[in-house]
């Protein structure tokens, strides 16, 4: 191939992306912290931006593959708050088990998905209203689980996969990058993952090449299903207890993320690395903001303003 | 069948006397209301580039759908090297090795060349669900080499211009094992470079035995590349020829033939008042390019050139939907800036093609849409007076003669002509001076037809001045007082009263430089 990637003409090389907001956003942040927020660059800290976005990264990897389809899930957060106190109930009832309560979890995680991407995918409901409606499903469920209380006496077992290390590597991290590299090998080197840049580039194409394109929806959205059932070890590991609360609202971190890593929200144009740089983004943006004690409630407005700061860099990118 | 097409069963050329890989007999294609193709015949042969000509709404879309599966034929037979068979949808269609390849691209933006020539074929690896992405991209290569397109296989398909892009669907159709390319319009969105570009890899593509059906508009191209040419009209077949055996001026003629004559007159534009509409070498994007006219009170003016001419995107740009690159555009002496609140503003009406989605607000009610464009004018004090707008919208109502229940009506229950009717009152009703119609006609009966024209001169008659995009050369012919003919975003030629025929239009329209 590379005689041929030479002797190509110029006007058209093989691709090279701009350096996208999210990295510009990531570098300045983490260097103003540096100058502002005390202890933020020790070890510890570092490691706890790590940790603290492992649970993110799960969750917003999957949402770029659905964002990528011109689609949306509105809940993956209450899933995985779902997810979490069914853990810890499973753990509670099987003597601290993970064996038995990961797949109890898992399989939440996966039918929330399979509702989600039936609704969307064969009954042709908007993504934003079909997830609406599971989110207040998920929300609900987790109460009626945990009857509005913290399940707590999970036993020691869910301990060491938040705090422990392995080859000096905290386990939570590598979560994440196992996360990372096996959504990145879907989306670039399987047939899946090239029809998931069909289905939000032409779904029309698509469909007629042949492929089932509802199948291949539903999928998407089982899969962000499934990583909400798995990101719920590492959530109900670091409270070690399951609280009826503990994610909500995580999507809204999880969409700005997306939105920060430049994927577009039409014509399934994604950058799953954007994703990771964006989820980066955001935790050391809380993290930093924790430092210097400002309260989550004005959090929640900065990660705002970064993802329109993200945006309109890309904007500017793009127009000249 | 004509006499003609009998007559050109060659004889004297080797390739051409091959016989047909493709037959098509007697297709009949009705619609309600519509024959769209009338017994057509039609024969492809390897190696062989068969254009199709015909004016807008002859039957060359519908025929190439008929070929390619998407439509299927009332009546009619095909033949696939001389044994029949049968194209009950797309599949049949590529089985028998026939691609088309369409205007709008069936490309995903943002996956690369090889991953879309290859979209649902990919080449498994090894691990289950993997793509062999060095075979994929070897393959690719090799047919990009068919087409001579030095481009990396790896470039995303949103990066390539249009022409690469087009060529990309070639090399997938090529992949499939395509023996019948239909082309349609292939150049139409190409500048000369790479209209130069695609013929190299149209006469590779023909060296190598593969069959093609062209549609064209263009007379350059038509001889250029055609080694037959075929005539649609109203959906008939009217005429085959050899490249030789015929000219520019006789082809056109066979495709404007003659038409029903409209029940229809009015007293032409004698003494036209002040100037309404002054435009100076207007350029938009890449369909409009050096644009300058002038409308005058009292006048219909025609815009006419075939779809995709440009015509739409200059009165787009005119009323200031679309930015404007360069020029000037001035209405009653007035430059128009901004957009199209300007526009309406200086008594610009705009009475769109797409009636139902740029025109109406479909639910909403005959009254509330023929108050619209009035809110900031007429109706334009700081409080919203409901009494004030219906006494509006009845005037409106009778001085059209809407056929409507009354004011609260929705605008979705009227038909074609009285939707129309409420686009142009709802014009009215602002007080503009100044109506640009995009296919007034368009998707109404006869009978409204002749209304909306009355209705059109009685504007004109009262001092408005018009401009007026038909697609329909007769209604041209038989309505304006002047026209403008556009080829490829540009104005090629100004036809007086005197000159305003279909010949005129259609030849102005099709002749290359």
């Amino acid at each position: 191939m590379a005689e041929h990637a030479l002797a190509a003409a110029p006007a058209a090389r093989a691709p090279r992306r701009e350096t996208p907001g999210a990295a510009w956003m990531l570098g300045a942040l983490a260097l103003a912290f540096a100058l502002l927020a005390p202890g933020f660059l020790s070890s510890q800290n570092l490691v706890n931006i790590a940790n603290q976005s492992a649970i993110l990264l799960m969750i917003a990897l999957p949402m770029t593959l659905i964002i990528m389809t011109e689609g949306l899930d509105l809940s993956a957060g209450s899933v995985l708050t779902l997810c979490s106190v069914v853990l810890a109930a499973m753990l509670v009832r099987t003597g601290g088990s993970i064996g038995l309560s990961l797949p109890a979890s898992l399989a939440v995680g996966v039918a929330f998905g399979v509702v989600n991407g039936l609704l969307v995918a064969r009954a042709g409901v908007p993504p934003f209203v079909a997830t609406l409606g599971t989110l207040g499903a998920a929300q609900g469920l987790a109460l009626v689980v945990t009857d509005g209380q913290s399940i707590v006496g999970l036993g020691e077992s869910l301990g060491p996969l938040y705090t422990g290390t392995v080859a000096g590597l905290p386990v939570p991290l590598l979560f994440a990058l196992a996360s990372w590299a096996a959504l990145h090998g879907l989306l670039y080197h399987t047939r899946f993952g090239t029809y998931v840049f069909a289905l939000g580039g032409n779904r029309d194409a698509l469909r007629f090449a042949g492929v089932r394109v509802e199948r291949c929806l539903v999928w998407v959205y089982v899969l962000g299903g499934a990583m909400s059932g798995l990101a719920a070890l590492l959530l109900t590991a670091r409270m070690n207890a399951g609280h009826p609360t503990s994610a909500i609202g995580m999507e809204f971190d999880a969409i700005a993320a997306v939105a920060v890593g430049g994927t577009s929200f039409e014509r399934g144009n994604g950058w799953l690395f954007g994703t990771v740089l964006g989820v980066f983004a955001i935790g050391v943006l809380r993290n930093g903001l924790n430092l210097m004690a400002i309260p989550s409630s004005v959090q929640v407005a900065a990660i705002g303003v970064l993802v329109i700061v993200a945006l309109l860099i890309d904007g500017f990118g793009r127009k000249r | 069948m004509s006499a003609a097409a009998v007559a050109v069963e060659p004889t004297r050329d080797g390739a051409l006397a091959s016989p047909p890989l493709l037959e098509l007999e007697g297709i009949v294609k009705t619609f309600p209301g519509v024959r769209a193709l009338d017994g057509v015949s039609f024969a492809i042969r390897p190696g062989e580039i068969h254009m199709l000509l015909g004016e807008n709404g002859a039957g060359k879309s519908s025929l190439m759908k008929v070929l390619c599966g998407v439509y299927r034929a009332d009546e009619g037979r095909f033949r696939h090297l001389g044994r029949e068979v049968t194209i009950r949808g797309p599949a049949d269609a590529r089985a028998l090795g026939i691609a088309v390849i369409f205007q709008e691209f069936s490309l995903v933006p943002y996956l690369d060349i090889a991953q879309n020539v290859f979209l649902g074929r990919e080449p498994r690896g090894r691990l289950p669900g993997t793509v062999d992405r060095a075979a994929m991209h070897r393959e690719a290569r090799r047919l990009l080499d068919t087409l001579g397109l030095d481009l990396d296989t790896r470039t995303p398909v949103h990066r390539l211009g249009v022409a690469q892009q087009q060529m990309v669907e070639i090399a997938k159709a090529l992949s499939q094992q395509a023996r019948v390319l239909v082309l349609d319009e292939p150049t139409a969105a190409l500048s000369d470079r790479e209209s130069e570009r695609l013929f190299a890899a149209i006469a590779r593509l023909k060296a190598e035995g593969v069959a093609m059906v062209y549609i064209s508009h263009r007379m350059a191209e038509v001889f250029e590349l055609g080694d037959r040419i075929t005539v649609l009209r109203d959906g008939r077949h009217v005429g085959s020829f050899l490249r030789g055996e015929t000219t520019p001026e006789s082809l056109v003629s066979l495709m404007v033939g003659r038409k029903v004559d409209m029940a229809y007159s009015r007293e032409y534009c004698t003494a036209p008042g002040e100037v309404a509409l002054e435009v100076r070498g207007l350029n938009a994007g890449e369909r409009v390019q050096d644009v300058s006219l002038t409308v005058r009170a009292g006048e219909i003016v025609g815009l006419c050139g075939l779809v995709g001419s440009g015509r739409t995107e200059v009165v787009r740009a005119i009323f200031g939907a679309d930015p404007v690159t360069g020029g000037e555009v001035r209405v009653f002496g007035r430059p128009r800036t901004g957009g199209p609140d300007d526009a309406a503003r200086l008594g610009v009406a705009l009475i769109p093609e797409s009636r139902k989605t740029e025109g109406l607000a479909l639910i909403r009610s005959v009254g509330d849409n023929l108050v619209m464009s009035a809110l900031q004018g007429a109706l334009g004090s700081r409080w919203f007076s409901p009494a004030a707008a219906l006494r509006l919208s009845r005037e409106q109502i009778d001085a059209l003669r809407i056929a409507t229940p009354g004011p609260g009506q929705r605008v979705q229950l009227l038909s074609g002509g009285n939707q129309q009717k409420v686009v142009i009152g709802k014009w009215l009703a602002a007080k503009a001076r100044l109506f640009i119609f995009d296919e007034p006609t368009r998707g109404i009966d006869v009978g409204a037809k002749a209304e909306i024209f009355a209705l059109i001169d009685g504007l004109v008659k009262a001092g408005a001045a018009v401009l007026m995009i038909s697609s329909e050369q007769s209604e041209i012919v038989k309505v304006c007082d002047r026209a403008y003919v556009m080829r490829g975003g540009r104005i090629v030629g100004e036809l007086g009263r005197d000159r305003l025929t279909e010949e005129n239009i259609v030849g102005l329209g099709m002749h290359d430089g």
